[in-house]
């Protein structure tokens, strides 16, 4: 699925990401295209937490640059961050991915909240803009947590283990909005997941990470079992890491 | 006493009470949601401290002729110079305590017994500092007694100016408060100002904590701070109706506790705090009820 001649949306060069002056990664070399899609697994503690947040911005690298095309990135954190004390309606998380389009007063416009409820509607979330988000299930949080890193027309979507605390259906129903997402209007997808066998069928291309090294291997046939006994040697499950 | 009667003699106090009633609650409110609520009981008391601790250094301020060759009763005596200095020690001491609690981060214990080391410590400095000065241990023991009936003119103006001009900072910066409070992940993303963001929290907590301090003292302060944001979060359906909620029963609380005081001679700090418990008191049954497992 990737195409060498095709301008990257995100340029990864001998980067070294880690914490305190220690890598946790070392020499990575990455890059990411219109529409692509991409799963970042491995073994607990191996270091995909660390190489998403280089990805986001929110880490920088200690070696090597991260490049980055555009400044339109969307993001899905796990729906478990969401503190329920925060009394948040689905409408006033959607529109926070919009903030950046805030009015010279500090308000959203009409508009942004006509998209933001589109938004919703689209995702099966119709009428529950002034739900409050603890009165969600956990895969309509997803869902509203997908259309808050929508409404900013990304051009790149980073998932953190979106099936995280919620049942298979939902984690489904996120993946093939996003899936059609990649093939209209050119979104490139990064998940990171824990549980690959339900992101199979969804990505052109796996990141193992493992052992402070990412290897780039191509998502058909992509088995990770035999991958985790050259994990980490504590590793007991199988496709779930 | 009538109310009427106590407006005549303290209107500047029941003015001073009153706008801590509304706004307090609004800085409560973030400090609830990012259960950082118990900031609001160390910070006071770091508040009180300073105060203390500037009593403490007056003589010496006063011979080194800092406030022009006036002398020691002149300068406690002059509402605006003392106010002034007392007040520069109050957020001395607030942000000396948010200094140690940031950079203490959570490197050190809990949360909860980072906080009541800190309440400890500040609540000897301010004892052991008061007890020092004879005119400080009298005004110190004051505004942690909760006599908060002495507020003048300038000391409501101070008090108005900060409270509301936080408040006004607050209500422009929502949408980038809520989101860093509750995703900074995505705040970062977005490309916001985070570290901005929360350095304007902090100063505005800080400077309220400071002025609230000297002029309703620490009990009111932290009352206020916490029992209304607690009380209306049950009937939340929004984080703007939270906001309005808690700055209602605030200020409802703030009046009941004041009419309580006038009409049976009390202290108006106890009562505005046990005023506000009461208001908060539906609020707690509500989250009670619904917390309870139901059966079918």
């Amino acid at each position: 699925m990737t195409n060498g001649s095709a301008p990257s949306l995100l340029e990864v060069h001998g980067a070294s990401l880690g914490y305190g002056g220690v890598p946790v990664l070392r020499d990575l070399s990455l890059r990411v295209e219109r529409g692509q899609r991409v799963a970042i697994c491995g073994p607990n503690g191996a270091g995909k937490t660390t190489l998403f947040r280089g990805l986001l911005g929110s880490l920088a690298p200690s070696e090597g640059s991260v490049e980055r095309a555009t400044s339109r990135f969307g993001y899905l954190p796990q729906s478990e961050r969401l503190d329920p004390l925060f009394p948040l309606t689905a409408l006033e998380l959607v529109l926070q991915g919009a903030i950046s389009r805030l009015s010279g007063w500090r308000a959203f416009s009409p508009e942004d909240v006509a998209t933001a409820e589109e938004l919703l509607g689209s995702l099966g979330l119709g009428g529950k803009g002034a739900t409050l988000l603890s009165e969600l299930s956990g895969g309509q949080r997803q869902r509203a947590l997908l259309a808050r890193a929508l409404i900013s027309s990304p051009e790149v979507l980073l998932l953190d283990e979106p099936t995280s605390g919620v049942d298979k259906a939902a984690a489904q129903a996120v993946f093939e909005r996003v899936d059609t997402l990649t093939r209209e209007r050119g979104l490139a997808a990064l998940t990171v997941t824990h549980h690959y066998e339900q992101l199979a069928g969804h990505v052109d291309e796996v990141w193992w990470v493992s052992n402070g090294k990412v290897e780039v291997l191509e998502a058909e046939g992509f088995d990770p079992a035999p991958l985790l006994g050259r994990g980490l040697s504590d590793q007991s499950t199988g496709a779930a890491f | 006493m009538s109310f009427s009667q106590a407006w005549e003699f303290f209107h500047w106090s029941i003015l001073a009470i009153m706008v801590a009633g509304v706004t307090l609650p609004v800085i409560g409110v973030w400090l609830f949601v990012r259960r950082t609520s118990f900031h609001g009981l160390a910070l006071p008391q770091f508040a009180a401290s300073g105060v203390a601790f500037g009593f403490l250094l007056l003589p010496w301020f006063v011979a080194q002729g800092f406030f022009g060759g006036l002398s020691l009763e002149s300068v406690a005596a002059d509402t605006h110079s003392a106010l002034n200095y007392h007040l520069s020690f109050a957020a001395l001491g607030t942000f000396v305590g948010l200094s140690l609690l940031i950079v203490v981060g959570d490197r050190l214990g809990t949360e909860g017994a980072r906080v009541a080391a800190a309440f400890a410590v500040a609540s000897a400095i301010t004892i052991l500092c008061a007890h020092r000065s004879p005119l400080g241990e009298i005004f110190v023991h004051g505004i942690l007694t909760g006599e908060s009936l002495v507020v003048g003119r300038h000391e409501f103006e101070t008090l108005a100016v900060v409270l509301l001009g936080g408040l006004g900072v607050l209500v422009w910066w929502h949408q980038d408060l809520l989101l860093a409070s509750a995703d900074p992940e995505m705040a970062q993303v977005l490309g916001r100002p985070l570290r901005r963001i929360e350095l304007m929290f902090v100063i505005v907590t800080g400077m309220s904590v400071s002025v609230g301090t000297m002029s309703v003292g620490p009990m009111m302060l932290f009352g206020l701070l916490v029992l209304p944001p607690m009380g209306a979060r049950p009937f939340a359906r929004s984080m703007r109706g939270l906001l309005w909620k808690s700055a209602g029963l605030g200020g409802l609380g703030s009046l009941l506790g004041l009419v309580a005081a006038f009409r049976i001679d009390l202290p108006p700090a106890p009562c505005v705090v046990a005023a506000s418990a009461v208001c908060a008191v539906p609020g707690w049954l509500a989250a009670g009820w619904r917390s309870k497992p139901r059966t079918v």
